[in-house]
């Protein structure tokens, strides 16, 4: 495969997965916002200033958001480069250039989801189509999933984009913990909530479709431990940060199997950190969450870096 | 009046000057159609309305698009196609066939002998200036042997029916001739859309196409090379082909490449991929000549891989179609096809020309300067239907800028009398009826070594404005699917 093609397919797994946990943490903020049980959590501001975090763009203290141009800049903006119609864009930019290897019915539902995204009217959008349009587009990217796992060869080809998909997951995740994890700590106080069970756990896992999983696994409420245990350490929620490193390291050995002991490869980068987290304790990180998270964004962006240079670079 | 004809095509009017592909003079329906009028018969004009809409849906979502760039935003169109069918009998097809291909034998002789001894200049049969004028005459392949002698792999040979009932050849396209995806795109939609239909005619597939360009393909390829690695060459996403370019790699199961993933080195190609660089055989390039190479030809070309040429030259990498091919299928020369194939091949010609005028020659030049109005005036080296101008559609004034254009710089044109193409019923969107539009034909032809494939299909390309002539889809033209009956009902 070529190595320009290659990054273009990795791009359009990220595309795919960016889209799809944008459109979920709008949707699950800002309705389970609407009877949250303390008055920040309520708040308009509390959750609008959310998602624009989210997408690594908080607004200033003093800035007075208004609802409908937040909504339209994440969900619609053509010229907002991280809004869910750019992130859809650019996947279909991607598997347009690469359509001569994915197959036609991929190619199909990536096209058809484009327009569908497209041609959503701006104004019904932020005023009633909230729910629509982010459920549509969640169902969407499910829908793709199973088409890149159910039509393509699994190959080199399925690899990359798996692979970005998988990072784009991990990363992702991670963000929406920091923004969740710098929520429970600004609704700390208000009445009724404490950190260690803040309501905004829930909301995490609901971010993160994790939420069912999470009571089955545990039988408990949420806490900021259990919680973050398990979006980050825990190797069989399909969420969690260790799942996807490593499902990032299984098909990055699909593309050169002999690379595995090789110290400057991909591979081996991925198998080590992904042995750190292999053998941490919740507790190891209990004291230092805010540090923990940080650390996870650098080594996720080491791979990235080392992939660049090891598959796409042309 | 005819008694079947059926209520889809109760408005639909015959012009009797015109040929109809479907109806005689009097009016009824020809034997290779009868059955299909039966079967759409049963539809009324809404259901036709209905289908058609559904069809349309189902391009734009597989992205079977063209891209127009206006003002602000990229829009994307669907080309615009009819989805009742043109249907040529076994017999008239065969004889198409073999028109197809001894023009194609004869052109790639042509260029041989062109750019090696030049027999057919020096027995003058075709002038010398006719080719030395040429822009597409590149001087680098004087003396070079493409591998297997093929240079013309790929070509496109536009064919029409006039009024006379007979099939001329308008036009030889033998640089990179584009179309073919549609053509099995078309089938594609007309199958979903209308598929028992089939059940009662038996046409040939096209969906054999692509291998049988892989096949045809790795016959040429490079000497010593046991394998091939065959790419396909576009200029990018962004070109207005590129669901073709896509689309042939995809159905080939071979890369489809930009220039900056090639590089040469030491005389070889290789392609960069995620496990390092790997070797090239066979580019079927879809990029110009003069874009191939910017350390060979154009300087500023970013589309092409500098030093292909040179391994190009060295026998180390077949290039399709041949750099060079463009001075055969020039409009100039296209009036000395007939005497080509008598010169090489010892053979009348078995598809007639049309008639042509040569402005850079004197006589023609008066006749021509004096008959504009009856005449359609080319450009020699245009594509894409750009630059025509049809006598009988111009203005006073019009017609003095064609005559100042032609006297000015006359080896660049050549006329031909306006001929009427054949008609065919084609369902038009704004009127919701059936009416009647020129048509003509776009056969595809590929040569490998020792080995000839004629697409049993084509494109059958419909001027979509009343009255039009001009079928190109750059210029508003729609197409229909092309069955080829495998026998007479």
């Amino acid at each position: 495969m070529l190595a320009r093609v290659a990054d273009n397919l990795f791009w359009m797994g990220r595309y795919i997965e960016r889209a799809e946990h944008t459109a979920r943490f709008m949707n699950v903020n800002y309705f389970s916002s609407l009877d949250a049980p303390n008055t920040v959590s309520q708040s308009r501001d509390f959750v609008l200033r959310s998602m624009l975090f989210m997408v690594g763009d908080p607004p200033p203290e003093d800035a007075k958001l208004e609802e409908d141009k937040v909504l339209f800049k994440i969900g619609l903006d053509r010229d907002y480069p991280a809004s869910i119609l750019n992130s859809i864009i650019f996947a279909r930019e991607n598997a347009h250039s690469a359509r001569d290897l994915i197959s036609t019915e991929l190619y199909y539902s990536v096209n058809k989801f484009f327009h569908f995204a497209d041609s959503y009217p701006a104004r019904s959008f932020v005023k009633t189509g909230l729910f629509d349009f982010t459920a549509q587009v969640t169902e969407m990217t499910a829908v793709l999933r199973g088409k890149i796992r159910g039509t393509l060869l699994h190959d080199a080809i399925y690899a990359i984009i798996m692979m970005g998909v998988n990072m784009e997951r991990a990363i992702q995740i991670t963000r929406i913990i920091n923004a969740k994890y710098n929520d429970a700590r600004k609704s700390l106080g208000s009445y009724g909530d404490r950190f260690r069970n803040s309501y905004e756990w829930t909301t995490l896992l609901k971010c993160a479709e994790s939420y069912d999983m999470f009571r089955r696994f545990y039988k408990k409420a949420p806490t900021s431990l259990s919680t973050l245990e398990f979006l980050i350490l825990n190797p069989d929620c399909p969420r969690s940060v260790m799942n996807s490193l490593n499902q990032v390291h299984q098909h990055v050995l699909t593309i050169d199997p002999l690379k595995a002991s090789d110290k400057d490869s991909t591979a081996f980068m991925v198998g080590k950190i992904r042995s750190e987290y292999q053998f941490k304790r919740i507790e190891d990180i209990e004291g230092a969450v805010q540090a923990f998270i940080d650390h996870i964004l650098t080594e996720l962006s080491a791979i990235g870096s080392q992939m660049q240079k090891e598959f796409f670079h042309y | 009046m005819p008694k079947t004809q059926p209520s889809i095509f109760s408005a639909y009017q015959r012009n009797p000057a015109l040929f109809d592909e479907v109806f005689d003079r009097e009016g009824s329906i020809l034997k290779d159609y009868k059955r299909l009028m039966k079967l759409y018969g049963k539809q009324s004009i809404e259901d036709y309305h209905e289908l058609n809409a559904r069809a349309k849906a189902s391009f734009f979502n597989q992205g079977i698009t063209f891209r127009v760039y206006s003002d602000d935003k990229t829009n994307e169109k669907i080309f615009p196609f009819d989805l009742f069918p043109r249907i040529i009998g076994a017999s008239e097809w065969a004889f198409i066939e073999r028109g197809a291909i001894q023009r194609c034998k004869a052109l790639n002789m042509f260029l041989w002998d062109l750019y090696h001894d030049r027999n057919i200049l020096k027995d003058g049969v075709v002038p010398l200036d006719l080719v030395s004028s040429s822009e597409n005459y590149l001087d680098q392949m004087r003396g070079m042997d493409p591998p297997g002698g093929i240079y013309n792999h790929i070509s496109g040979t536009d064919i029409i029916r006039h009024a006379d009932g007979r099939y001329y050849v308008l036009e030889d396209n033998i640089r990179c001739p584009s179309g073919v995806s549609y053509v099995l795109s078309n089938r594609g939609a007309l199958k979903r859309a209308l598929f028992g239909v089939f059940n009662h005619y038996k046409a040939h597939t096209v969906t054999d196409y692509a291998e049988n360009l892989l096949d045809l393909l790795e016959t040429v390829k490079p000497h010593g090379v046991d394998i091939p690695v065959t790419v396909v060459l576009t200029p990018g996403m962004y070109n207005s082909a590129f669901y073709e370019h896509s689309y042939l790699a995809k159905t080939m199961g071979v890369e489809l490449v930009e220039g900056r993933d090639l590089f040469v080195e030491n005389d070889f190609v290789y392609m960069k991929t995620i496990r390092g660089p790997q070797k090239v055989d066979v580019i079927y390039r879809r990029i110009d000549d003069l874009f191939l190479d910017p350390m060979e030809f154009r300087k500023d070309s970013s589309l092409g891989v500098p030093g292909l040429f040179s391994a190009y030259r060295k026998g180390n990498v077949t290039i399709a179609n041949a750099p060079g091919t463009g001075v055969a299928d020039d409009k100039a020369v296209y009036s000395y096809v007939p005497d080509i194939i008598r010169y090489y091949l010892g053979e009348e010609p078995i598809l007639a020309n049309v008639k042509t005028y040569r402005c850079g020659q004197p006589d023609d030049l008066e006749y021509v300067l004096e008959h504009v109005r009856e005449l359609v005036v080319k450009p020699v080296d245009e594509a894409g239907g750009y630059g025509i101008s049809i006598g009988n559609t111009l203005t006073d004034e019009q017609v003095e800028k064609v005559r100042k254009e032609v006297r000015e710089s006359p080896r660049k044109y050549v006329a031909q009398p306006i001929l009427s193409l054949s008609v065919h019923p084609t369902y038009i969107e704004e009127t919701q009826a059936f009416e009647q539009r020129h048509i003509d034909l776009r056969t595809f032809t590929v040569m490998g070594q020792d080995k000839t494939y004629v697409l049993k299909g084509g494109l059958t390309r419909v001027a979509l404005r009343r009255g039009n002539l001009i079928v190109n889809s750059s210029q508003g033209g729609g197409s229909k699917d092309t069955w080829i009956l495998k026998n007479e009902p």
